[in-house]
């Protein structure tokens, strides 16, 4: 079985993101691997160990951070890692993300791709999606635990509206998955020192046998036009001393001041 | 003019208040407005899709809709956007909506939104704002297509009070199953508990009540005040909550006119599923907890001192 799991370079959410004339002020920010895309490394890595499974992962983007993930994604013990670095793609979106994807679906003969549910920078959660209807292929999204049933087949559990949903799948397949699908393991000190002599097959949009109006770049569906300031909470009253006298006093607050009681 | 086409929110055989929300927006913005309702034996609903907001219902009645699937409902979606004419094509907040807006985009060679807040219309130009970074930041986006389909997060719009549309049916055929994702069971942990969408009061409990003693403390509050009762990540991981509580990017987006953070230090993805909520208490012993930078009450103590005591003054109350 061949795997192909999609991995994003984010910025490291947990740092303080300033906004400035409409953009996001680089300065300070730092990158990582997007949480999700552990969790599909992980599933990934389970696969090899369990069921013998060949790993590759794929990622668009460029620079130093974007050659960080991939080797940790090596060190984690994906076997084979792909990079399409083309400068058009800086702005892509996940229409334009997915068409590049079906590309490199499409020239590895994979069985099954495994994205994040989500990237945490653009808190979307379309590509992996829109990539299976691109490639005619069944999906399921939002996965939190994925079985081998046999050489063409899997059953996955999805969290739904009403429940958990156990879905089983025909291969070639796509599915996207949940922080509740694993604990990603943390890369062993030996992992790394091996990932950095691994070779990342780079390429360009032409190396890949495409073009950027191919993969609809010069027509995005949509583009952001304005970062913004998003509305931050303001803090309220903190009270300390007796629990049960200033518990009662901001039950009195609760009922008679906000009056949501 | 717009043609707004909503996909109802149907959940255990009701009708959601997100639909109306939706409507609502459509109305409010000058559009032609039509619902498409998908499942089994709901032809019941069509009133309550009228009374809604709705003047043109779309109605995908089949028992091959009984369980979700995702392929067959983004058919009957695409169906009901190709006879209405639709241009904007608003999906609710739900894991089938988040689940089903990207295929119905992607076969509509469409633009597509989740979790938009807002909606923009300049002529034929559409944009939309909707929060990235895990709330960190708003983007304003703009759509280059002419669909667009998106995700609406929840508590984004308002229902119109006495708002209501005309009856007119459209029945839609069954589409083909999903031959290549079989859906064979459904765990279904509808449990009796309060839906955390439609509460309107939101408890939730975190690592700070430690064990099943302290969840069923909190449980008791939630249950004194008919609230929805949630939960943050690290006690669905510990096994004490169902995933379907889970408050927060991953989970459930909740905004409540109260919501209360039991025990949970409120970390960015835990904010980034109630921040907006109308009022924010929180209880934690940990005066330097970042909850207490979004509550608008905080409660610096023990919860298992606390929530008794909140529980007493309450009762006192509410008699
Ligand atoms: C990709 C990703 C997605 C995530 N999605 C979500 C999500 O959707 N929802 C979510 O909630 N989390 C999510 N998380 C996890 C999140 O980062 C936090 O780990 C989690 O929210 C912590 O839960 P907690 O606040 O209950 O626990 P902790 O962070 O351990 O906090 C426990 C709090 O309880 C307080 N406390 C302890 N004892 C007491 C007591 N006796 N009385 C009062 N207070 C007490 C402590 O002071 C502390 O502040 C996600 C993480 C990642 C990486
Ligand atoms: N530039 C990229 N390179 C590789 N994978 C990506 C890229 N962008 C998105 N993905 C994958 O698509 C998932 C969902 O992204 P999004 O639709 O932006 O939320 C991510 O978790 C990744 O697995």
């Amino acid at each position: 079985m061949k795997i192909l799991t999609t991995i994003k370079k984010v910025v490291d959410v947990e740092l303080n993101i300033h906004v400035e004339n409409g953009a996001i002020v680089e300065e300070g920010l730092q990158y990582v691997l997007n949480a999700w895309d552990e969790n599909a490394v992980e599933a990934s890595v389970q696969f090899k160990e369990n069921n013998n499974a060949e790993t590759t992962l794929v990622s668009i983007g460029g620079g130093e951070d974007n050659t960080k993930i991939i080797r940790r994604g090596f060190a984690m013990g994906i076997e084979n890692g792909i990079q399409i670095d083309d400068p058009v793609l800086a702005e892509a979106d996940s229409s334009v993300t997915a068409k590049v994807l079906q590309k490199v679906f499409e020239a590895g003969n994979y069985d099954l791709v495994i994205s994040g549910k989500q990237a945490q920078d653009t808190d979307s959660g379309q590509t992996g999606i829109i990539l299976a209807e691109y490639l005619g292929l069944p999906c399921v999204s939002n996965v939190i635990a994925i079985e081998v049933i046999d050489d063409q087949h899997i059953q996955v559990s999805r969290l739904g509206d009403a429940g958990t949903e156990i879905v089983e799948l025909e291969l070639p397949a796509v599915v996207t998955v949940s922080d509740s699908i694993n604990e990603p393991r943390l890369p062993q000190m030996r992992g790394l020192m091996m990932a950095k002599k691994k070779k990342i097959d780079v390429m360009d949009l032409a190396a890949l046998g495409t073009s950027h109006d191919e993969v609809g770049g010069a027509t995005p569906t949509s583009e952001v036009v304005e970062f913004m300031k998003s509305k931050t909470r303001k803090a309220g009253q903190k009270y300390e001393g007796d629990a049960a006298e200033i518990t009662a006093q901001v039950v009195d607050l609760l009922a008679n001041e906000a009056k949501v009681l | 003019m717009a043609k707004v086409l909503v996909i109802a929110d149907i959940k255990q055989g009701v009708l959601k208040g997100s639909t109306t929300e939706l409507l609502s927006k459509a109305k409010a913005i000058g559009a032609e407005t039509a619902v498409v309702a998908i499942g089994s034996n709901i032809e019941s609903l069509i009133p309550d899709l009228v009374n809604a907001g709705s003047d043109t219902q779309y109605i995908a009645d089949d028992s091959g809709l009984e369980l979700f699937s995702a392929g067959p409902y983004a058919s009957c979606v695409v169906d009901a956007a190709k006879q209405f004419g639709a241009n904007l094509i608003w999906f609710g907040f739900s894991e089938s909506g988040k689940a089903v807006a990207p295929r119905v985009a992607a076969q509509l060679d469409a633009a597509c939104a989740t979790e938009i807040t807002d909606v923009m219309l300049e002529g034929d130009q559409v944009e939309v704002t909707r929060p990235a970074i895990a709330n960190k930041v708003m983007q304003r986006v703009k759509v280059n297509t002419e669909q667009l389909v998106a995700v609406v997060r929840a508590g984004a719009f308002e229902a119109t009070e006495g708002i209501t549309g005309t009856e007119n049916v459209v029945k839609l055929s069954p589409p083909a199953p999903d031959l290549k994702a079989v859906i064979k069971e459904l765990l279904s942990d509808a449990s009796g508990e309060i839906d955390l969408a439609d509460a309107d009061i939101v408890i939730s409990v975190g690592r700070g009540a430690k064990d099943q003693a302290g969840v069923d403390l909190v449980r008791e509050l939630a249950n004194d005040l008919d609230a929805g009762f949630g939960s943050s990540r690290a006690m669905v991981d510990g096994g004490f909550m169902a995933h379907n509580k889970q408050v927060g990017q991953t989970g459930k987006i909740v905004a409540p006119s109260l919501y209360m953070a039991i025990g949970i230090s409120g970390a960015i993805q835990h904010l980034a599923g109630m921040s907006g909520s109308q009022v924010i208490l929180a209880v934690n012993k940990d005066t330097e907890a970042p909850i207490f930078n979004v509550a608008d009450y905080g409660i610096v103590g023990d919860l298992f001192e606390v929530v008794p005591v909140l529980r007493e003054e309450i009762k006192k109350i509410r008699g």
